[in-house]
């Protein structure tokens, strides 16, 4: 019996002491989400069961998304992904106010501008799905296989900087760990350093 | 609108003032303001000279350091200088710790100078240099603006010792100079994981105190870049701070300022920290807790858990080949004392000290040395071809005394007891001296990992942890000296000893032979060559030394002797170690490079490396009986394995920087990298071709060690 007061107690003490920006890791369960896309429908992590998702941490305001927008690199991952049956999320964690945070018409006007495709934009204006996954900055990127695993974390590409001419001659990790991915090889880079502006959190 | 005008001006501004002194074109951007900028009027031919890059940024707004944190980018530099000129990198001033939400950055805000050190040749004396550089940077509040502009500089060119004038940035700049981390010298410093932690111990003199210290790591992936915790420990440091997340392998050095503020007032410290043990150098790693010999250890395999590893890898080293001749020295130490069993026990115990007091000497001899800096490893007397052909020069000697070509101290009565031959206490010793020295080219199970955690050790314990070692070593002969069972089952002294006494030199000479084919690879023929005659003289001498022993000593008879020896050492004097070529030619593998295994695992291809040394016995039985079988070629082939061999036979701090990666001070270690990227395997340090067969079948798969953590999916 003295059980659930010492269980209710070590619960207590890890929340307490948990990070704010919590951890996520490769090779175990992504966290479970729910939250409204664009179109004001709830989606949920549960939903895309069987599938491998990719989220994409976004704010089109960002230069370094403005540099995988703007060369044409992210809608052509998200084209290539979505095609090979892969569920591509776009997430904005920005809080309402802060810069590039945006509403349901504008998150599919900026879709609709940049000729993107990510299967859904999900709104996060509390920045709970983001402070789950520890999302850091603007991209930031996730894949999760078909039952639930993470499988990489980290920047879309291997070359750090703001410059679109860097982009051929960078490892698009994302890509390349939806190909390994696909043909059943593990994913030869799990993790990467991300890169970009900081995701604009509210308090 | 502005900008342009500003840079309009800033032209205007250079193409009239080209012949000027002093003239900077000032470059006003978005929430920043930058320029090129020198610390005198004029630059010094043929000395380096300090420029910087002065940035000043509007309230709130920041750029970065080397390491960025969470979020942003480090500002970067393109130099365009005369031909000649040299510029280094930036010499980055400490960095502030800049927080946004649960978010960290380092960089600068306010008004701040990135000292270069650019190198003018003296040819460039009485010119006017005009310096070029392109800039590239991030600006952030919390929104960001990336900026690239090119500013340049035009300056007078003096000859070397003129006197020149302090321009308008020069206190700025010396300020920035002054902020820059200061490296603790006589600091010692070492990281390791402590599951999801990073923990730095820093010891030595001069240490800053733990108030008030914020710590900033220059790579990054290592530490979480949230504040971590510092304090004072064992009269040191020691910073504990999360691991990063986006943490995948332990570099080999880390680089952390120490940084303290005090209003404006900034005093940095810089200490570079090498990894404690590898064991843990990966997250898979960390949490199979697999250490080579498949024991559980983590980072810190502890100090009990270290000298019971040490005793029994002392133990093992007696099955290893590179004890025999010694065993053999020992079989006839035990045969002679047989008569006595007191005798026995006491030889037991004095072979006991003998390999107790060896192991001791070496390991502060190598401790001595590595703390003067030489990065040195376990064996690493081995790697002196002067040592290596004295031991051939002993073997051979040993050898003939028991052959009985001369007696050892004949002449000295009573009193001379032989060193390493014969009955009593101090032979006994010397036995176990000379074991402890001919079984460090054999590394035996359990022994990797104690000596790799000895050296990260303070002395004392470092030195109990060898002590335990040759402990283990004479285990078994002490408990047969103290065993009378021995007796019962050998005949009575007699004839039949002197027999076995001449076939016991037969091991000596065939350790001669393998010295003489060490010496090869290490000194090449010549050497080699060179070492030979000398043993032919020696030869000649101790069988001259033998005959005059069987007459009447006379002054001219010792003198002889001694020249004859003194003829036979002379080529010790002239050795010289030499680079060999080995040629990897139609050979399975490649020569080992940091560089060459960074590029194979970044095509994510499964590597074997394979760190050896010709001397090292273990390593050579392992290729003989597991590395070099056909269907192990086979094997490499069809699943594209490649396979890299680190040669340790000579000195190489490269790879005794990667042994340390592991934890390892000594060879062999083999590691085998997982395709696609995974955790590396540390192999055992006995092979056998179906583990090989095994591990590499693993890294081809893509899996790590066998508790494959991740479910493929």
């Amino acid at each position: 019996m003295k059980l659930i007061p010492t269980l209710f107690a070590a619960a207590v003490l890890s929340v307490s002491t948990f990070p704010v920006l919590a951890k996520v890791a490769i090779g175990e369960a992504a966290p479970a989400f729910s939250v409204s896309d664009s179109n004001g429908k709830p989606r949920s992590l549960a939903e895309f069961k069987g599938k491998t998702v990719v989220l994409e941490w976004t704010n089109a305001e960002c230069p370094f998304v403005k540099k995988h927008y703007g060369s044409g690199n992210m809608q052509a991952q998200q084209k290539e992904a979505t095609a090979a049956g892969v569920v591509w999320l776009s997430i904005n964690s920005g809080a309402p106010g802060k810069q590039g945070a945006v509403s349901g018409a504008d998150a599919d006007s900026i879709v609709k501008a940049g000729n993107a495709g990510p299967t859904a934009y999900l709104l996060d204006p509390e920045g709970t799905v983001g402070k789950t996954y520890g999302a850091k900055t603007t991209p930031h990127m996730y894949v999760i296989d078909g039952q639930g695993v993470l499988r990489y974390m980290g920047g879309i590409d291997s070359i750090q900087s703001d410059d679109t001419a860097d982009i051929p001659k960078a490892t698009q990790y994302v890509k390349q760990a939806l190909a390994e991915l696909a043909s059943g090889k593990p994913v030869s880079v799990p993790v990467s350093q991300p890169y970009g502006c900081s995701v604009k959190y509210g308090s | 609108m502005v900008r342009l005008l500003a840079r309009l001006l800033a032209l205007l501004g250079l193409a009239i003032g080209a012949s000027a002194a002093a003239r900077a074109e000032a470059t006003s951007a978005d929430h920043l303001a930058l320029e090129l900028v020198a610390e005198h009027t004029a630059l010094v031919a043929g000395a380096p000279n300090w420029l910087g890059l002065r940035l000043a940024h509007e309230p709130e707004w920041h750029t970065y350091w080397i390491n960025a944190g969470d979020t942003g980018l480090a500002t970067k530099l393109e130099w365009t200088l005369p031909a000649g000129w040299q510029a280094g990198a930036i010499d980055w001033p400490a960095p502030q710790r800049l927080q946004i939400g649960d978010l960290y950055n380092f960089g600068y805000s306010g008004e701040i100078v990135l000292p270069v050190a650019v190198e003018v040749p003296a040819a460039a004396a009485g010119s006017t240099a005009s310096l070029r550089v392109l800039a590239n940077w991030l600006v952030c509040k919390e929104e960001c603006i990336p900026g690239k502009a090119e500013l340049s500089l035009s300056l007078p060119v003096v000859a070397g010792g003129s006197a020149t004038g302090d321009a308008a940035a020069a206190g700025l700049l010396r300020r920035a100079l002054a902020q820059r981390p200061q490296r603790l010298d006589a600091a010692n410093a070492h990281y390791r994981m402590d599951g999801d932690s990073v923990v730095v111990e820093i010891s030595g003199a001069g240490l800053p105190a733990a108030a008030g210290l914020d710590v900033f790591a220059r790579q990054p992936q290592v530490l979480a870049n949230a504040p971590a915790r510092i304090e004072a420990a064992d009269g040191g440091l020691r910073i504990v701070a999360p691991r990063s997340e986006y943490f995948t392998a332990a570099p080999a050095q880390l680089d952390l300022a120490l940084v303290r503020r005090d209003g404006d007032s900034v005093t940095a410290w810089q200490v570079t920290a090498k990894p404690q043990s590898a064991a843990a150098a990966t997250p898979a790693a960390a949490g199979t807790g697999l250490t080579a010999t498949g024991v559980a250890g983590g980072s810190d395999i502890g100090t009990w858990f270290a000298l019971l590893l040490a005793l029994l890898g002392g133990a093992a080293l007696n099955l290893m080949p590179c004890v025999f001749p010694v065993l053999s020295l020992k079989a006839l130490n035990l045969v002679e004392s047989l008569h006595s069993p007191a005798a026995a026990r006491r030889d037991g115990l004095a072979y006991l000290a003998g390999t107790v007091a060896g192991f001791v000497a070496l390991a502060a001899a190598l401790l001595a040395l590595r703390g003067a800096g030489q990065n040195l490893g376990w064996g690493f007397q081995m790697q002196s071809p002067v040592l290596v052909a004295a031991l051939a020069y002993l073997m051979v000697a040993l050898g003939l005394n028991l052959s009985g070509a001369f007696v050892l101290g004949a002449r000295l009565g009573g009193v001379g007891q032989s060193l390493t031959e014969g009955s009593g206490a101090r032979a006994a010793f010397f036995t176990g001296l000379l074991a402890c020295i001919v079984a460090t080219p054999c590394t035996a199970p359990f022994m990797g990992p104690a000596v790799g955690y000895a050296l990260t050790q303070p002395p004392a314990l470092a030195l109990a942890i060898f002590a335990a070692l040759g402990l283990g070593l004479a285990l078994p002969i002490v408990a047969l000296s103290f065993l009378p069972l021995l007796a019962r089952f050998l005949p009575r002294p007699g004839a039949w000893m002197n027999t076995f006494k001449q076939l016991m030199a037969w091991p000596l000479y065939l350790t001669a032979v393998w010295l003489v084919w060490v010496l090869m690879r290490q000194a090449g023929a010549d050497g080699t060559a060179l070492v030979l005659l000398g043993l032919v003289v020696l030869i000649g001498a101790l069988l001259l030394h033998g005959s005059f022993q069987l007459r009447a000593p006379s002054w001219p008879r010792r003198l002889a002797t001694a020249l004859l020896l003194l003829l036979a050492l002379s080529p010790l004097a002239v050795l010289q170690p030499q680079a060999e070529s080995t040629s990897a030619q139609g050979k399975l593998w490649t020569a080992w490079s940091a560089q060459g295994l960074d590029a194979l695992r970044r095509e994510g291809k499964p590597v074997l490396v394979n760190m050896t040394a010709a001397w090292c016995i273990t390593c050579l039985a392992n290729e003989r009986v597991a590395l070099s079988s056909e269907a192990f070629a086979r094997q490499l082939q069809r699943d594209g394995i490649a396979y890299l061999k680190g040669d340790w036979t000579s000195q190489d701090a490269a790879i005794t920087t990667y042994l340390a990666g592991f934890g390892r001070n000594s060879v062999p270690l083999y590691v085998l990298y997982p395709r696609g990227g995974g955790a590396p395997e540390v192999l055992p340090q006995l092979l056998t071709p179906h583990l090989v067969a095994d591990a590499l079948a693993r890294a081809a798969a893509g899996s790590s060690a066998p508790p494959v953590q991740r479910s493929s999916p």
